[in-house]
């Protein structure tokens, strides 16, 4: 009946990025983070970054005789400004990327890092030697929840409603300035149901030992499979019919006086009990992967309609970017509340602790009094969802994954003349639900790509090396549509 | 895709071996007359159900033609008479027998008007034909939810001591609740192949609100695949001995202890299997079966629990295959129910749980009988009672529990209600001890019935001395009470709560089986006729008494009627001491035994309550127990007696005096099953005081029962060791005077003298 995310499983040990490109900025990074899961480490810093603006300065006018008919001269000029930045990489790296953050760590007024996570007291000392920091650590479930109210606060586009079979497979909330409450299900090796209440109020009002270790433990057993994603894979290609018994199995047909069709699951596994047969490993998969998000979802609708909570959102490793699993968790969701609840997931879901970590470590600086906005430069994106789509940026992401954060300079608040701020869409048109709309735009941002690049350089006439920012602005740009092209969420 | 469903389909079938260990005869009794046939078919036991009449031997007494001034000085004759009663058969057996079954249903079936057969169940469909071609008959399918929320409402509305409480290491592993006439709603989660949790609100009102696809089938098919082991009984004897840690995740395992700002000790499950999902080692059959249980258990109690909560109901029923008998299933499920609700909601079990689908599909057969207007009660000399939970206790009962085991309920003359005197019905215990809780007073009793069973057996064959094969019926008697009482000794659970009164009725029950309707009916005659001789003169010497002294003697004389010495002094210091007493507007009285008892002690009191103005209702048993004396004995009583009384003749006539029957045929008295027509006239009367005399009434059942009115317990204690229990010693006079709460005249006076 708990939590703890614990995907652990070996990968190949190259770095497929330059770690300079990964760990950003950390010549000023202070105020660390890490959240160590099973399987991945999630590590957040605050850094401040140097960069030019464009400043206008109007000329003074009561200088009548100055020739200039200008009405303000330009002067760029180095600002900086807070950022974070959050990395996730497989625990397999870990010794790697502590070596990196030391050799570059120039802020030495950093004594302690904040860690937190199931595998957090398992690296205490290593970190502790590499780092030469002390460890910290903070409560799992606090920071989970820290971490989620600062996405939903912060990232406009951060929950979305999965749905397999429509246009866009990902239907993008509209943030609603009033995130308060929700119910949170983190399927982890088991499963915890929190309802968050306010900023600093939560409880853990349920659980279940029936999760994402359930799923793996039971899968390893029967198909002798040990890795999760390739429980998944089988799952994903199975026929549960042949293992379950069905309502017609038992009945001929529906059960009609109680309403329960023939094609329903009355008994999952049930026809494992008399058939002397051998039975598929996907099939098996399959039925248990059923098993395990059906029963999730029954207890999460419940406990929703217990609490009159509405608002539900799905994470954990058992979740994490898997659409198998996100596809049987709003299944099982919409059978239960016949529609009356979504099952919700998040963006950035796997980096809640590290997120929430890092907030509790830098609670003097106040991050929840001002606003904060994604970088979008700097941030990997959610992760594709079809293998076959994208082999490439998947295996990537299965690697090191970023987020940065901007502080924006001052808060952000509602117009208060909109009618219904929950409801308010600032965009006309949703390109990832209008194939051809989107096409349409991606082509042309491609296509207007040069000229932006010709004004960016003709901008700094007197900078020579312009021209060499220029052609990597051109790429990274382009290298950015390419991703939308392949992944419009 | 997927969801869940709860199907009963009881499909926990495996082969045994076929041989029948008891013969046919005596488990499908009474087909001669049977007719309405049901049956519920699982996916390996079969449940048949049937309607007969059965005809025994039931004690009469007439009065003699008292103006044929005739020689004979007898008040009244005896006669036996042949009476024929409606019973209820329940049996069930393996499907593997069922073709031998229908052959014998058969060739004994001689009633022909039937024509069809209500089936329920999964596997009802599967049998159809060769039950139609076996029997004849038409099969007739009823939908299985409807037949098993009929079934469990009959079962709980008839049978008191029908859902029990599970408690493994307890003192006593089953702790029956008493039945609440009030028995909706109610959630019932039956756990068959899947789950089905099933809000029942009414008679004929249920709904399905939930269910889960993880149910038996579950545990069965997964166990399957992980065990290699087939059976579902061998896979729940692997988990009884596994350890489910081994294989479970523990929080402990993840925090290294407890996570204790969430609550979570350390021993708490966190992930089912969670261990097997990394280390590569190989796990023991015993520890994933175990795991398997915890994981199913857990999740059915936690759905439950949600579900109690969401509709308000504390009443939970667990049943299905998967619990069914199991106290490994039993065990789990309430645990999981005690974690989830903290102790808040109960998880209950049912004795005939596995009969629910064939009562429900009879009862939709015989509506036309409106078996729903009459009252049943459980026969306890037909029925097999509880299969054994220790398999190593009494392997031989388990042996035969697993082949056949058989249900018969009879249908009682009358409507049975509460007594509406009654302070808390849903509280009431009639039972004053619960031998099932208590080893010593269970060892005791159990030896006393023992040995006095020699006694009964002498006076059974002594009360039909012109019979000759009288002496065998009462050996076979013998042997069947001895056995009941052995299997009380092993399963003292096997009929609900062990009590005194329970071990009194199933001698009854017995009894009346080898047609001993009332072996003390020439004894109480005797008695009778002796008494009413004596009763002018007690009565004009009462007469002739002052107030005081008269109250002192009247009370002495109650207390009297069994033993004459007594010192009751005290007693009637307490009647004086509250100036109101004596002075209702009407007087309940439950009484006991024929004779004294009767003649000299209770109807002279009864006297003097008339005398005063206070009408009087005499209840007594409906059927023979002991020497108690019955409604039939106590008319022709008090019709000779108030033909030599003016104060009882007028009582009479002005319809101050009434007599009722009680509804009972028992030497105890359970107020919770009283005859409707009693309960009527309580309320009209506006009864406000109830007298309970003897050891079986006021003793042994409702010493501790609070009424919403003054009540009166009178007995004298004739067992040494329950004087000792009550700290007082034999022959001791029990006089238990209580007001209610909130009527202060008097705070009530509970006297042991001796």
């Amino acid at each position: 009946m708990c939590l703890s995310k614990t995907v652990g499983h070996s990968m190949d040990k190259s770095i497929t990025l330059p770690p300079d490109e990964i760990f950003r900025n950390l010549e000023n990074a202070k105020r660390f983070a890490i959240d160590i899961g099973g399987s991945l480490t999630k590590l957040a810093y605050y850094s401040t970054v140097q960069h030019k603006v464009a400043k206008v300065r109007s000329f003074d006018t009561t200088a009548k005789e100055a020739p200039n008919d200008k009405l303000y001269e330009i002067s760029v000029q180095e600002e900086v400004t807070a950022r974070l930045h959050f990395i996730k990489f497989e625990n397999a790296y870990i010794e790697t990327c502590l070596d990196f953050i030391k050799d570059h760590l120039v802020n030495t007024e950093t004594k302690v890092i904040k860690a937190t996570g199931g595998g957090a007291h398992k690296f205490k000392e290593l970190i502790e030697k590499k780092l030469g920091l002390n460890v910290d650590k903070e409560d799992e479930m606090t920071c989970l929840i820290k971490g989620c109210n600062f996405v939903l606060k912060n990232i406009p586009h951060e929950a979305f409603v999965y749905a397999r079979h429509a246009d866009s497979e990902f239907r993008f909330q509209t943030a609603n300035p009033d995130i308060f409450p929700y119910l949170l299900v983190n399927i982890g090796s088991g499963v915890s149901i929190v309802k968050v209440e306010s900023e600093d109020q939560f409880e853990r009002i349920g659980g279940s030992s029936i999760g994402g270790g359930t799923f793996w433990g039971l899968g390893a057993l029967l198909t002798k499979t040990k890795r999760f994603d390739e429980l998944l894979q089988l799952a994903s290609k199975g026929q549960h019919t042949n293992v379950d018994m069905l309502v017609k199995d038992i009945y001929g047909g529906s059960y009609g006086c109680l309403g329960l069709t023939g094609d329903l699951i009355a008994s999952s596994f049930g026809k494992s009990a008399t058939a002397d047969k051998e039975f598929s490993k996907e099939d098996m998969a399959k039925s248990l992967l059923h098993m395990i998000s059906n029963d999730i979802g029954q207890l999460a609708c419940l406990y929703a309609k217990l609490h009159n909570l509405s608002r539900v959102y799905f994470g954990g490793f058992f979740i994490r970017g898997h659409p198998v699993t996100m596809h049987t968790i709003t299944y099982s969701i919409n059978f239960f509340t016949k529609g009356e609840v979504q099952a919700l997931f998040l963006r950035h879901e796997g980096y809640l602790g590290a997120i929430g970590a890092f907030l509790k470590g830098a609670e003097e600086d106040n991050p929840n009094q001002y606003s904060w906005g994604e970088n979008y430069a700097g941030s990997s994106g959610l992760m594709s969802v079809s293998p076959d789509m994208n082999p490439m940026q998947r295996a990537r992401s299965g690697t090191f994954d970023m987020l940065e954060m901007d502080r924006l300079e001052r808060q952000l608040v509602n117009l208060p003349l909109l009618q219904d701020p929950s409801s308010y869409i600032p965009d006309t048109v949703d390109l990832t639900e209008d194939a051809l709309a989107r096409d349409y735009w991606l082509y042309c941002f491609e296509d207007a790509l040069d000229g932006v690049v010709k004004r960016a350089v003709a901008s700094q006439p007197d900078i020579p090396e312009a021209v060499v920012r220029a052609e990597k602005f051109r790429q990274k740009y382009r290298h950015k549509l390419l991703t939308l092209r392949h992944q419009p969420l | 895709m997927a969801e869940c469903v709860g199907v009963d389909s009881n499909t926990s079938g495996h082969s045994m071996d076929k041989s029948i260990t008891l013969p046919p005869d005596e488990i499908f009794r009474n087909l001669e007359n049977a007719k309405r046939f049901a049956i519920d078919i699982g996916g390996s036991l079969t449940k048949l159900a049937y309607y007969s009449t059965v005809q025994h031997k039931v004690a009469k007494v007439r009065s003699f033609d008292t103006t044929a001034k005739a020689p004979n000085d007898k008040l009244y004759e005896i006669s036996v008479q042949e009476e024929v009663t409606a019973r209820l058969h329940f049996i069930k057996f393996e499907n593997a027998y069922i073709e031998t079954c229908l052959d014998f249903i058969k060739d004994h079936l001689v009633n022909t008007e039937t024509k069809v057969i209500k089936a329920t169940g999964g596997g009802a469909h599967k049998f159809k034909e060769l039950i139609e071609k076996k029997l004849g008959l038409n099969v007739d399918k009823e939908d299985e939810m409807t037949c098993l929320i009929k079934g469990c409402n009959f079962v709980l509305k008839n049978i008191p001591h029908e859902a029990f409480v599970y408690a493994r290491h307890a003192d006593s592993e089953f702790r029956f609740q008493t039945a609440n006439p009030d028995i909706f709603p109610y959630l019932l989660v039956n756990i068959g192949s899947g789950v089905s949790i099933v809000k029942v609100e009414s008679e004929d009102q249920f709904e399905r609100i939930g269910g889960s696809s993880i149910g038996g089938g579950t545990f069965w098919g997964l166990g399957a695949l992980l065990t290699k082991t087939k059976r579902f009984d061998e896979l729940l004897q692997l988990a009884s001995k596994g350890q489910h840690t081994n294989v479970d995740m523990l929080v402990k395992d993840i925090y290294g202890g407890s996570y204790g700002c969430l609550g979570l000790t350390g021993d708490l499950i966190a992930s089912s299997f969670g261990k097997s999902a990394t280390a590569d080692k190989e796990f023991s059959k015993e520890d994933m079966a175990k795991s398997l249980l915890h994981m199913i258990s857990n999740d059915i109690g936690q759905l439950a629990c949600l579900y109690a909560k969401l509709h308000n109901l504390s009443r939970v029923y667990f049943g299905g295959f998967f619990i069914r008998g199991h106290p490994v299933t039993m065990h789990t499920i309430t645990y999981s129910i005690n974690f989830f609700t903290k102790g808040e909601v109960q998880a209950l079990f049912l004795r005939h749980e596995g009969y629910l689908g064939a009562i429900g599909a009879f009862l939709k057969g015989a509506e036309e009988d409106n078996p729903n207007q009459y009252s049943w009660g459980e026969n306890y000399a037909g029925s097999s009672g509880l299969m054994s939970v220790s398999p190593d206790m009494n392997p031989m009962q388990r042996a035969r529990s697993g082949t056949f085991d058989m249900l018969e309920m009879d249908r009682l003359e009358r409507q049975l209600v509460n007594l509406p005197l009654l302070q808390d019905p849903s509280s009431y215990i009639p039972d004053t001890v619960d031998l099932t809780e208590d080893a010593l007073a269970r060892d005791y009793w159990l030896y006393c019935f023992e040995d006095a069973l020699d006694g009964v057996v002498k006076r059974a064959v002594a009360s039909q001395p012109d019979i000759p094969e009288a002496v065998v019926r009462a050996e076979k008697f013998r042997q069947k009470y001895r056995h009941k009482l052995l299997t009380l000794r092993h399963q003292p659970f096997a009929y609900g709560s062990l009590t005194v009164r329970s071990l009194l009725d199933t001698r009854e029950h017995c009894l009346n089986e080898f047609n001993f309707p009332d072996p003390y009916s020439k004894i109480k005659q005797r008695e009778n006729d002796m008494a009413l001789k004596h009763y002018q003169r007690t009565v004009e010497s009462l007469d002739a008494l002052s107030w005081e002294d008269r109250q002192f003697a009247l009370v002495s004389g109650v207390l009297a009627g069994n033993v004459f010495d007594w010192g009751a002094k005290a007693v009637s210091d307490v009647l004086e001491s509250d100036p109101g007493f004596g002075f209702e507007q009407c007087a309940l009285f439950f009484v006991d035994n024929s004779g004294v008892d009767i003649i000299l002690g209770v109807m002279p009191f009864v006297r003097e309550l008339l005398s005063r103005g206070t009408e009087v209702v005499l209840a007594s048993n409906s059927g023979p127990a002991l020497n108690d004396v019955t409604n039939g004995e106590l008319q022709i009583l008090t019709e000779r007696i108030a033909a030599m009384d003016p104060v009882l003749q007028a009582g009479l006539q002005e319809d101050r005096l009434t007599l009722v029957q009680s509804g009972s045929s028992s030497p105890c008295l359970d107020l919770s099953r009283l005859d409707k027509v009693l309960a009527m006239v309580v309320r009209e009367r506006q009864t406000d005081l109830v007298i309970i005399e003897g050891m079986g009434r006021a003793i042994h059942t409702n010493y501790y029962a609070t009424l919403s009115c003054e009540s009166l317990k009178m007995a004298v204690i004739k067992n040494s060791w329950l004087a000792d229990r009550l700290g007082g010693k034999l022959f001791s006079v029990v006089f238990k005077y209580e007001v209610p709460l909130g009527k202060v005249h008097h705070n009530g006076a509970t006297l042991m003298l001796s």
